[in-house]
């Protein structure tokens, strides 16, 4: 087994999974920018419907990056296409990872600098943008382990409820991290203040994240084989 | 020479199923048709010689390659198609032909252009519009084109019209002209195998029971009619399959036929009427039905 | 099915599409011509070159060979076999010879080029 990964052909899986995923980004993008349009008229109403819309987006975009190049694949049997080319299990996993983390992250990371653009620039207190990304934070977590889980596990039933379960519990976060006067206090501030528990909050969510992901990559990788 | 493959008693477990024992090999510039029945373990053995799968037990060389280590060596001189594949509905089969060149050096734009017109093909439409036949077609494109060594086909013609079954299969007989290639294929019609196999290899229930040249492994079997009543004893001769009566005419099934049985036969109080070759369809029923002795 | 290519080689030899001393497809062109498979295509040479209509030279593929009679030859075992064939049906439908010879003779007559001497090309 050669656990050397080969990256010319790794890349040409990314780009096909980037292209399948194309236009529903580009739609993503869009909806994002209307939410981040609403957070800057910086009105209560329009303040709120905007974060709302901001959380619905970024959960679809996870959502649908997951299940085009995961569960869509395995369902529709294209999968059996991709593994038919000189692909090994570690560079189906490498390029399975990568292609995900770029459909997400694109979107994910132009509306999160969009988001916080949007605080400096409008009259919302500019601490608040500690708050959004730990709630960022959040959901690139939930997105990690329900990556990590639709790689391994075929089943759509426990997947869908991964993805779901780990989207949802955004709101009681949302509400926890609410509650305590270290992150809640400064985000009504115009000093961005980053404290100690909301430091620790965010250095868990990315340690996790990466930690998903790696291991994912790890186990799935060295198989010597797909079956 | 290498082989286009050989498999070294092989055995893959499966919860409900395994693959026991398995030592097959095919020369280059041979065809050779698998069958058997549904759950014989047709897709398992060409799962493990595309290396999607690790033995439990045994080696897999693929034209010269360990599997499953050297797998994507092996898979880019391998052309693989199996029933359950399916292409991307949303994309044209110019973006899939695309895609496949990109990986295979040995892509043939010439004999690919000439595929799409014999296969009455539209590049530029979805998939999501393709008949079953067409997407059959475009996957066996895509295979050929790239001219692989060897070609692993799972029921290449199921499903497919007529036409379609007709195009598919002189697209693979074109295949033999280059003495260097060669196919392994698995089918539940039989008469392709007929057709086009230089070797059949039979399994049934995870075992190989038979592997040999076509001609001589039809010429094995025969059908007698015979007049008379059949000896309780003649269903347990060792080259007897099968016996059916029916009122003064028994018919018998033989699996390994010599000329003196006639004589035996007759020794036995049954005249022989007359003697025909077996197609591989009736040769395949019997076994199956007797347990798979072949 | 080698007995199809057979047949098939025989009746192009005896028609004379083939010449005597022509070669033959190879064995890999004919098969993925007629889309049979090469063992089978071996097979109907081995047979044919046993029953003296071709002959294959080392090296050099497979000629039709010189003595284009052999076709005829074969054609005429093909008859006899057919004629057997013939002759059991008949004993068991219990016909004597007479009615046996009268039934040929209701083919014969029914069949569109009724003289056997006329039917001949050779």
């Amino acid at each position: 087994m050669s656990f050397a990964p080969n990256l010319p052909l790794i890349r040409l899986l990314v780009v096909k999974d980037w292209q399948l995923f194309q236009k529903q980004l580009a739609a993503y993008v869009l909806a994002g920018i209307i939410a981040l349009a609403l957070l800057g008229l910086a009105k209560p109403w329009a303040f709120h419907l905007g974060a709302t819309l901001l959380l619905v987006v970024l959960v679809a975009a996870a959502c649908f990056a997951i299940s085009t190049s995961l569960l869509v694949e395995r369902k529709e049997q294209t999968l059996a296409f991709v593994m038919s080319l000189p692909v090994t299990p570690l560079d189906f996993t490498l390029a399975k990872l990568a292609g995900n983390l770029l459909t997400f992250g694109v979107p994910y990371l132009v509306l999160l600098g969009g988001t916080a653009m949007v605080i400096l620039g409008t009259p919302i207190p500019d601490g608040f943008v500690v708050f959004a990304v730990l709630v960022f934070g959040h959901v690139l977590l939930a997105y990690g382990l329900s990556l990590a889980v639709a790689m391994r596990v075929e089943s759509e039933g426990w997947n869908t409820f991964v993805m779901i379960a780990s989207m949802v519990l955004v709101n009681p976060f949302i509400m926890v991290i609410g509650q305590i006067d270290a992150i809640a206090g400064p985000a009504r501030t115009d000093a961005i203040t980053w404290s100690a528990p909301a430091l620790a909050i965010l250095a868990a969510q990315i340690l996790l994240f990466a930690l998903a992901i790696a291991w994912t990559a790890w186990s799935l990788g060295r198989r010597p084989a797909f079956y | 020479m290498i082989p286009a493959f050989a498999v070294q008693s092989l055995s893959k477990r499966y919860p409900h199923f395994a693959l026991e024992d398995v030592s097959l090999s095919l020369q280059p510039g041979t065809v050779m048709g698998l069958v058997g029945a549904n759950g014989a373990g047709k897709t398992t053995l060409l799962r493990l010689l595309s290396g999607l799968a690790a033995p439990d037990a045994g080696t897999v060389e693929v034209l010269g390659h360990r599997l499953p280590e050297a797998q994507a060596d092996a898979r880019r001189e391998v052309g693989l198609a199996s029933e359950d594949m399916r292409l991307y509905r949303g994309r044209s089969l110019d973006w899939h032909i695309d895609l496949v060149r990109q990986i295979f050096p040995s892509w043939d734009d010439d004999y690919a252009a000439t595929l799409v017109r014999r296969f009455d093909l539209k590049p530029q439409q979805t998939l999501g519009g393709y008949s079953h036949g067409q997407r059959v077609k475009a996957l066996l494109l895509l295979c050929l084109a790239r001219r692989p060594k060897l070609l692993l086909l799972d029921e290449p013609t199921t499903g497919l019209d007529p036409v379609a079954r007709l195009e598919v299969l002189e697209a693979l007989a074109d295949v033999l002209r280059d003495e260097r290639r060669s196919v392994l294929f698995s089918s539940h019609n039989t008469a392709d195998v007929e057709q086009l196999a230089d070797r059949i290899a039979f399994l049934h229930a995870g075992r190989l029971v038979a592997d040999a040249d076509k001609e001589s492994f039809l010429d094995q079997w025969r059908r007698v009619l015979c007049l008379g009543a059949a000896p309780p004893t003649l269903a347990a001769w060792p080259e007897v399959a099968a016996v059916r009566s029916a009122g003064s005419q028994v018919e018998v099934r033989v699996r390994a036929w010599r000329e003196d049985l006639s004589d035996r036969l007759a020794a036995a109080g049954l005249r022989v009427e007359r003697v025909d070759p077996m197609s591989l369809e009736e040769i395949f029923v019997t076994a199956v039905r007797t347990g798979g002795a072949a | 099915m080698y007995q199809q290519i057979v047949d098939q080689i025989t009746a192009r030899v005896m028609a004379g599409d083939w010449a005597p001393g022509q070669a033959l497809p190879s064995i890999r062109e004919l098969a993925a011509g007629s889309g049979v498979s090469v063992i089978t295509v071996k097979r109907a040479y081995e047979e044919l070159e046993r029953a003296g209509l071709i002959a294959t030279r080392q090296g050099k593929g497979s000629f039709v060979a010189d003595r284009p009679d052999q076709a005829r030859q074969l054609l005429e075992a093909g008859l006899d076999r057919a004629l057997d064939e013939v002759v059991t049906q008949a004993a068991r439908l219990g016909l004597d010879r007479q009615q046996l010879h009268r039934r040929l003779d209701e083919h014969l007559d029914a069949a569109p080029s009724s003289n056997p001497s006329e039917g001949s090309q050779s």
